[in-house]
């Protein structure tokens, strides 16, 4: 639709539709590909130093010390439940400072995450069989899928980030 | 450092510089617009504030001519005389005069001589026409050419000064951490420019600190007021005593204690203080004593809430505690006495017969516990049946930093404020007992339960805490007694760092919610370390005992 106004209405049509263009900040959580828009993102960094903080659900990891500010580190593998069998975080992880609001929360990821630009076209609404999986899908923006196939999971941070949805408990295990 | 007569002085000289500027200003608007009623209540309340703040400091002169001056302006505001002509110019020559007088006790010079002044304005209060000598008149017209000042003082907005403090708390952080780098690597000279470094940010974080402070008498100096109220509603005759008015304290703290002690001296006056048929009949004079004092203690600040009156009725309140359901009935019989009063301070528990005005709402006492929670304070009170009551706030000097003890958990550190620590021990199994499924140990003739902190801060879940058997205990026990509302708790931890102050930062969201941690604090290796909440942890351990 959009395309068809561009074409009759202007002069110069190459220039008043350019492709828009979503920069992102993919990681892997573990084997799906996770993204994150830039301007979402603080800074990426070698997980400092976090202190295990008591009373909070698992997928907490703690707390760091990041240039001063003191943030909340989330293990979205945990909270998503991606985490493949026997296979911890690395010694050595990373961690997308990711800036909501008011506050900053860190994400701990196993490999140097890395940036990646496409366009807004190629990224689609969830289709409806992950809407069931897990509670990730309630973050999702959409799935982009790259033309050398593979797919990017596009997270919406700032649904992800309110407090009630960080700090909700997973439900009752059976042990502890 | 100067004294407090000096800095009360100061004070007054830029107070009253201000108003006499403030003065000049609304004259000439009087002037021009002799109907300006609002400069005209502006004029009355300078000179009456001025008159007091004179006569306070012991400047008759000075407060003569601000009072003479207020009687004028209240005749001009009761329209019985009018501003202009002759009037206008005495006045004028008055509030000049005054601005001389100012100055002259900033300089410490004698005051100049102002009966002329004085007599005229008798005159013109009776209505009769002032005297004007010619030389007077040419005098005034030099004033014309005198001096502009700029008061000494600036007034600033706390938002300022919390700001500034915030930020020499991320200094004081960082100054750490390059003196434990530079002790580390060695070098002299960076060890030479970090112990310098360390010197003046410490200069820095006092003199930040000092400029927050504020004499508690800012406080109390309310309260004559609000007594002579309460009393006169319930029909008591009380006299206040306020000592200790020039103790310092932060600024924001007295802010944050103001409702809790306005809670306390009226319950004082409601409840502690009999009416005087009453109290004759106890054999005590009529008229009750209320004491409001405040000292300092070491670091601490004291502020005490102190009445003759009838004492706490500590069987009274444990009847009440037990029907309010705040305890139940077959442990309300072991509490003693510290731990029942503990329970007025509990939400909604009010010992009022009747509904008044003043008290008896039921909401009250646990406001005070509230905002000493919420400072890292503590209060104590003492009482005996029929002598009176004293209810004592403990509150820190400043808010900035605190002292506290780091103890290791699970390799981890964490940070106890000091205002909750009662004493160290280190205690071998058989100075430990099991009771009712609960570590105890004896201290100071009291039986204080144990609890592992690990046990507090690691178990999951509302389960409460596993019975407790001596069997795994291995060897001495580190224990460090807290003490909350004057109920001691010893927490068994793996080992004791060492005592050092702390700046505390505020969790940031989403954690915010968990109140077992009143924040963290970085220490100078930059390792993150959790500050407990004693009361949080107080309220868990009760919560989770078996």
């Amino acid at each position: 639709m959009a395309q068809s106004v561009a074409a009759t209405s202007t002069a110069k049509p190459e220039r008043a539709k350019p492709a828009e263009l979503v920069q992102l900040i993919v990681f892997r959580l573990g084997d799906e590909d996770y993204g994150i828009r830039i301007e979402q993102v603080k800074e990426v960094t070698v997980t400092p130093e976090v202190a295990r903080m008591p009373k909070t659900p698992p997928f907490i990891k703690g707390i760091a010390n990041l240039r001063g500010d003191i943030i909340a580190i989330i293990d979205l593998e945990e909270r998503f439940r991606l985490r493949p069998a026997g296979r911890e975080l690395p010694e050595r992880s990373y961690t997308v400072a990711v800036e909501a609001a008011d506050y900053t929360l860190g994400l701990v990821v196993r490999e140097v995450p890395r940036p990646f630009t496409l366009p807004l076209s190629q990224i689609e609404p969830a289709p409806e069989f992950v809407q069931d999986s897990s509670t990730r899908d309630k973050y999702l923006e959409g799935i982009a899928k790259l033309p050398e196939g593979g797919i990017i999971i596009v997270l919406d941070m700032r649904k992800l980030l309110t407090p009630s949805e960080v700090m909700k408990l997973p439900t009752k295990t059976t042990s502890s | 450092m100067k004294t407090r007569d000096q800095e009360y002085r100061e004070m007054f000289m830029a107070e009253a510089l201000e108003y006499y500027d403030s003065m000049s200003r609304h004259l000439s608007e009087l002037e021009r617009n002799t109907d300006a009623g609002p400069a005209l209540n502006e004029l009355f309340r300078l000179m009456h504030n001025l008159k007091a703040n004179a006569r306070a400091m012991g400047f008759t002169d000075l407060g003569e001519v601000a009072h003479h001056l207020e009687t004028l302006f209240g005749l001009i505001r009761d329209k019985q005389r009018e501003f202009g002509g002759a009037l206008a110019k005495v006045v004028f020559t008055g509030v000049d005069v005054m601005g001389t007088m100012i100055r002259a006790i900033g300089a410490s010079q004698p005051l100049p001589d102002a009966t002329a002044l004085l007599d005229n304005l008798d005159r013109l209060v009776r209505g009769e026409a002032p005297i004007i000598d010619a030389e007077e008149e040419a005098e005034s017209e030099e004033e014309a050419g005198k001096k502009m000042e700029l008061s000494d003082l600036v007034y600033i907005q706390v938002k300022k000064l919390d700001n500034l403090l915030n930020l020499v708390g991320e200094l004081v952080i960082d100054r750490d951490r390059v003196m434990t780098l530079a002790q580390e690597l060695g070098n002299p000279a960076l060890l030479a420019t970090a112990q310098h470094l360390f010197r003046i940010s410490d200069d820095l974080q006092y003199s930040v600190m000092d400029a927050r402070l504020v004499g508690v008498g800012v406080l109390l100096n309310k309260f004559p007021r609000v007594v002579r109220d309460v009393a006169t509603a319930e029909n008591k005759e009380v006299e206040l005593i306020l000592s200790g008015q020039d103790v310092q304290i932060d600024r924001n703290i007295l802010q944050i204690i103001t409702d809790a002690l306005l809670h306390l001296v009226r319950n004082a006056v409601s409840h502690g203080l009999e009416t005087p048929e009453q109290r004759q009949k106890a054999g005590k004079p009529a008229v009750g004593h209320l004491t409001l004092s405040a000292l300092t203690d070491r670091e601490d600040v004291l502020i005490q809430v102190r009445d003759d009156g009838r004492g706490i009725n500590t069987e009274a309140v444990r009847k009440k505690a037990v029907e309010r359901g705040l305890v139940s009935a077959a442990e309300a019989p072991k509490l003693d006495e510290q731990q029942v009063w503990a329970l007025l301070f509990e939400p909604g528990f009010s010992m009022a017969e009747k509904i008044t005005d003043i008290s008896g709402r039921g909401v009250g006492l646990d406001v005070v516990k509230l905002a000493l929670d919420s400072l890292g304070g503590q209060l104590r009170v003492e009482s005996e049946l029929g002598v009176g009551t004293t209810f004592t706030l403990v509150l820190p000097t400043s808010i900035a930093v605190k002292g506290a003890l780091l103890v290791e958990v699970e390799d981890r550190p964490y940070a106890v404020p000091l205002m909750h620590t009662d004493t160290v021990l280190a205690l071998h199994p058989g100075q430990l007992s099991v009771v009712g499924g609960l570590l105890v140990t004896h201290f100071q003739e009291q039986a204080v339960p144990l609890v592992p902190l690990r046990q507090l801060l690691y178990d999951e879940g509302d389960e409460p805490l596993p019975l407790a058997t001596k069997d795994n205990l291995h060897g001495t026990q580190q224990v460090l007694v807290v003490n909350y509302n004057n109920r001691r708790l010893g927490l068994i931890v793996d080992r004791f760092i060492r005592q050092q102050n702390i700046v505390i930062k505020p969790l940031s969201k989403p954690l915010d919610t968990i109140d077992l941690f009143g924040g963290v604090t970085l220490l100078g290796s930059g390792q993150v370390c959790l500050v407990l909440d004693v009361p949080a942890l107080t309220r868990l351990f009760l919560a989770k005992r078996a």
